[in-house]
């Protein structure tokens, strides 16, 4: 639909500076054209879910409103602040490791590995993680971690550093370790290749300039390839920050929010009380608080660091 | 000076130290994995063995054929490789007027902020209203159900690689096309996609690797064979009253392989994809 | 509960994609008809596990003596049950036929999810089958406590078991006798505790695991959720006795770990000859215990109904598995016809031998079949014995939810017995009053 409208012909013929403003409004309006029903159908459905939502967090089960009660149910639930704290302390333990890990893999490859051949093997190991869906992820967890089968313990013990079973999924912090561990298996290879990606890009005359006046690798890195990652490395804490807000898969094979709730993250939370309570109000509520709170802290954070510079 | 020497070694010899455990930590997990795809019934009783004591390819049949998974990996491939030309061509309209031609600077960070903010979203809290919308329009237990949501939520990914990609190419060559007489619409396939065409494939790849391992949409918008994908059947493996793991294994290997062969092949595109276009070359 | 408001929203909200796209369903609807001559499909709905094994094995032969075609798509259990509340909420054509546990009538019953067996199928109640089979597939329940929304609804079948699974009690039998209640089964797990040889095992594992192993330990000590009142007892000296039994007592002689320990993993170390005794479902025992290419202890077990504990009654616990047929299924007579195949004698004869639990008396009687079957005596003595079922009340899902997490993290040593059954016990007293019911 919108491609028909863009086979507008430019204009041809006119004189210089009016077919210069001309063209210029033209093409915003082109840009309109086409940008508007696309952005507005994305729009719409993204809006239809969440208008959804917040029809049901003010009705009861048969139709009629009921105010803010399920907010103050989903507020007032203990559980709720337990998944909130939960999932902080996850994103404490991965997000901080992954980054490190991820930079430190980077830097170390790009510059000690320089056989192209190496690197592609590298490549290809870090793209592993990204590949395996993290349920299955998580089934490998439990094949590592588990009691009596578990080949973690196996391994341990066989080594003597152990002498009998660690309860890797029965103690909530190891439990909690348990889980941040996948993910930081799994994703600091990302961080990994776009941080090496970006490596790539710093200028090698800047660099060997610098080697030139003596630097060490650390001024090498801070005042130069810093500089350069710095906007990747924005990116990377947002895209990490959205994913472990929302984090599931794994940990529901691994731990199904276990032992007790201590593993019980957000989504997880929220899973529960729409299906195995069945509160769908509360359960909308919540939706509606998290989207609600993600967005403002959304714009706050991007009015601060401006990613893209206009 | 033989003291810096013995420095650089030590501190060489920490690095190996150090990766050598990193790259067991790393490889142990996907070795188990596969091990553990090969082992048979009757040894996943016995003690636990590091290596399969009679390696046999019966799980990953089992799981193809008798319990039918291959159908479900059809699934996957239709709904996945859909999701990447919806999700491309989507991209692209909505890029392509942001990058290429001259519109307010706050429209087009607008609509990149509106995109990234899109990430946020946490699938659960988002589920039972598309399942209500999807119950209504009669596509539950539909594979196209799942092409709409996936392209939703990949969309900011798409807009953001293409988005570097397209504004890499000069915008001259396009006017050139212009003034030669082509208009937009040519210019837009004949200049423009050619010099695109590794984003696009970077992008695409990407895209498909995220749509093939989501799992909880797919749980909640399909019922039977008849939409589900791969990833449900992996989860479905994970039972209460069987011992299955190797059959589980294999799936989780099966589910590796297809998107892992897309990343090899679209290497060269990745490692600039890879930068979402936010790091220019100087 | 009916949500008919919430949906009558989205349908308004959403009335262009409806209006287009209904068309093509309604098409596909007209296409199938009730009739059985022309039904070439049904749609069952299963538990994926030793479970709905059988049940794949024998459809095979339905097709070749009837033409239709049973498609059976499996799921794991918790996303099982998931999955049938939201496609009975939406009212969906997706299922023909639906396999249920036992404690998930009470939900569907209320929802008024199934379509009755009796009235519109004509089933009738066979001798044969014991009389708690069709106990518990009818709603509302024909003794103990009713939901108070529920007193006043007609009695109808909804639903036959197909898996007869009556929660039993299994033991090395090679080095002892049978315990003849649960001290007894204290002292053998004690005496015969050893490295690598557990004395009991714990299925600990969150909400229904524990919750379906430690209620009949429960019951036996007097304790229970509920009273005939539909009052919360679970905080009542008998109920907190009998949770320190299990997770303090036995506990010392159990395998580390007991909070993560699923059935398979429990009839695993059994079947090992790592552990002497535990609860066992039928299922486990012909799917594990007594799988020859897995088991190293065939022949050693023995299995009895579960032991008595203080107050003197051994209490089993029911946990069939029924077949039901789903409101929305347009093909209802068609899978009615299928469930009357199954239940046939020498059909579920054939059920046995792939590894079925049947559930008539005369197949469990049977002697010739007790040696490839080893737990029939006991099976049929607790079907007998008219085992209990699980609260009656469609709060059950969430009621098992609260106190499985109790009993798991209580399982786990985190807190004590008392703790727990008192947190679970305030919670599921504010769950029930808020859902209705009479309170406290």
């Amino acid at each position: 639909m919108s491609r028909l409208v863009a086979k507008l012909p430019a204009p041809t013929g006119t004189k210089p500076e009016r077919a210069g403003r001309r063209r210029r409004s033209r093409q915003e309006r082109l840009a309109y054209t086409i940008l508007l029903p696309a952005l507005g159908t994305v729009f719409v459905i993204v809006t239809i879910p969440f208008v959804l939502a917040v029809w049901q967090s003010i009705t009861d089960d048969n139709g009629t409103l009921v105010g803010f009660n399920n907010y103050a149910k989903a507020l007032g639930n203990p559980l709720f602040y337990d998944a909130l704290r939960s999932t902080g302390l996850y994103a404490l333990m991965v997000l901080p490791t992954e980054i490190l890990l991820g930079l430190t893999f980077a830097l170390l490859v790009h510059r000690t590995v320089k056989r192209p051949g190496l690197r592609a093997t590298l490549y290809v190991l870090a793209v592993l993680p990204l590949v395996v869906p993290p349920v299955a992820v998580g089934v490998v967890a439990r094949l590592i971690y588990a009691p009596g089968y578990g080949v973690l313990n196996y391994l341990l013990q066989g080594a003597g550093i152990t002498h009998s079973e660690i309860l890797w999924l029965g103690v909530p912090i190891l439990a909690m370790g348990s889980i941040a561990s996948v993910d930081i298996w799994q994703w600091t290879p990302f961080v990994y290749l776009v941080l090496f990606a970006g490596l790539q890009t710093v200028p090698r005359e800047s660099i060997e300039a610098a080697q030139v006046d003596g630097a060490t690798w650390w001024t090498q890195f801070r005042y130069i390839e810093l500089h350069y990652l710095r906007p990747l490395f924005l990116l990377i804490l947002f895209f990490r920050v959205a994913d472990v807000l929302r984090v599931f898969d794994h940990v529901f094979i691994l731990t199904g929010g276990g032992p007790g709730t201590s593993t019980q993250l957000l989504s997880l939370y929220m899973y529960r009380i729409e299906f195995k309570f069945f509160d769908g109000g509360q359960a909308a509520a919540l939706a509606v608080l998290v989207l609600v709170s993600i967005s403002i802290l959304y714009s706050l954070v991007t009015r601060a660091l401006p990613l893209e510079r206009t | 000076m033989r003291s810096r020497r013995a420095a650089i070694a030590l501190r060489l010899i920490l690095i190996i130290a150090g990766l050598g455990v990193a790259a067991f930590l790393y490889a142990f997990p996907l070795y188990w994995l596969v091990a553990t795809s090969l082992k048979g019934k009757a040894e996943l009783y016995q003690s636990i063995t590091l290596i399969p004591q009679h390696p046999t390819l019966a799980s990953y049949g089992s799981v193809l054929f008798e319990r039918g998974f291959w159908v479900l990996l059809k699934n996957s491939v239709i709904v996945c490789g859909a999701t990447v030309v919806v999700t491309l061509a989507v991209g692209l309209v909505i890029t392509y007027p942001i990058t290429r031609l001259v519109v307010p600077p706050q429209l087009r960070v607008g609509v990149l902020n509106w995109a990234l903010s899109l990430r946020f979203l946490p699938p659960v809290a988002v589920v039972i209203p598309y399942f209500a919308i999807v119950r209504t329009l009669q596509i539950y237990d539909q594979p196209i159900a799942l092409i709409g949501i996936y392209s939703l939520f990949n969309l900011p990914f798409a807009i953001w690689m293409l988005k570097g990609f397209l504004a890499e190419i000069p915008v001259e060559l396009e006017e050139a096309a212009l003034i030669d007489g082509a208009n937009r619409w040519t210019s837009f396939r004949r200049v423009l996609l050619p010099l695109a065409f590794p984003g696009l494939m970077a992008a695409g790849t990407i895209v498909f690797t995220f749509a093939w391992s989501e799992f909880l949409f797919a749980l909640i918008l399909t019922a039977t064979p008849n939409a589900q994908t791969f990833p449900v059947g992996v989860q479905s493996l994970v039972t209460q009253f069987e011992i299955i793991w190797n059959d589980m294994a294999a799936a989780g290997v099966i589910a590796m392989t297809i998107p892992l062969v897309l990343m090899v092949i679209g290497r060269k595109y990745m490692v600039a994809g890879l930068t979402f276009g936010v790091i220019r070359e100087k | 509960m009916q949500r008919i408001s919430r949906r009558e929203f989205v349908k308004r909200t959403a009335v262009t994609g409806a209006a287009f796209t209904s068309l093509p369903a309604f098409l596909a609807a007209c296409g199938e008809s009730t009739g059985a001559n022309k039904v070439s499909k049904l749609v069952v709905a299963a538990v994926q596990g030793n479970e709905d094994g059988p049940l794949k094995k024998v459809v095979g032969n339905y097709k070749s003596e009837t033409g239709i075609e049973v498609q059976v798509v499996e799921y794991p259990y918790p996303q099982l049950f998931e999955k049938l509340v939201t496609t009975f909420q939406a009212n969906a054509a997706t299922y023909d036929l639906c396999m249920m546990d036992d404690p998930w009538m009470p939900k569907f019953g209320t929802m008024g999810a199934l379509q009755p067996l009796d009235s519109n199928f004509g089933f009738q109640r066979d001798p044969d089958i014991p009389t708690v089979v069709y106990d518990v597939g009818t709603w509302p329940p024909p003794h103990g406590p009713v939901p108070p929304t529920e007193t006043t609804k007609a009695q109808h079948l909804y639903g036959i078991t197909i898996v007869g699974n009556v929660e039993m009690f299994m033991y090395r039998s090679d080095k002892s006798g049978a315990p003849a209640n649960w001290d007894a089964v204290l002292t053998n797990a004690a005496k015969y505790n050893a490295a690598n040889f557990y004395g009991y095992v714990i299925r600990g594992l969150a909400t229904n695991p524990v919750s379906s192993d430690s209620l009949p330990i429960l019951w036996s000590f007097g304790g229970n959720i509920f009273d005939d009142t539909w009052k919360v007892t679970l905080d009542s000296t008998a109920s907190i006795d009998a949770v320190t039994f299990l997770t303090k007592k036995l506990k010392q002689y159990a395998q580390p770990g007991p909070e993560s320990t699923d059935a398979a993993d429990r009839s695993k170390l059994m079947a090992t000859g790592k552990a002497y005794q535990s609860t066992v479902w039928p299922g486990e025992i012909t799917g594990i215990v007594e799988d020859p290419t897995v088991s190293q202890v065939k022949g050693k077990v023995a299995y009895i109904p579960i032991p008595k504990g203080p107050s003197g009654k051994g209490l089993g616990m029911m946990g069939n598995w029924l077949l039901g047929i789903p409101k929305g299924s347009t093909k209802g007579a068609a899978a009615a016809d299928f469930i009357k195949w199954m239940l046939k004698t020498d059909k579920m004869r054939n059920y046995v031998a792939q590894g079925g639990i049947p559930i008539r008396k005369s197949i469990l009687n049977d002697s010739s079949l007790a040696s490839a079957n080893p737990y029939f005596a006991a099976l049929a003595q607790s079907f007998d014995a008219v085992p209990n079922w699980r609260p009656r009340t469609d709060q059950w899902n969430q009621v098992e939810t609260i106190y499985g997490t109790q009993m798991n993290a209580t399982v786990a040593g985190l807190i004590t017995p008392q703790a727990a059954m008192q947190k679970a016990a305030a919670d599921i007293r504010t769950l029930m009053k808020a859902a209705g019911y009479p309170s406290a």
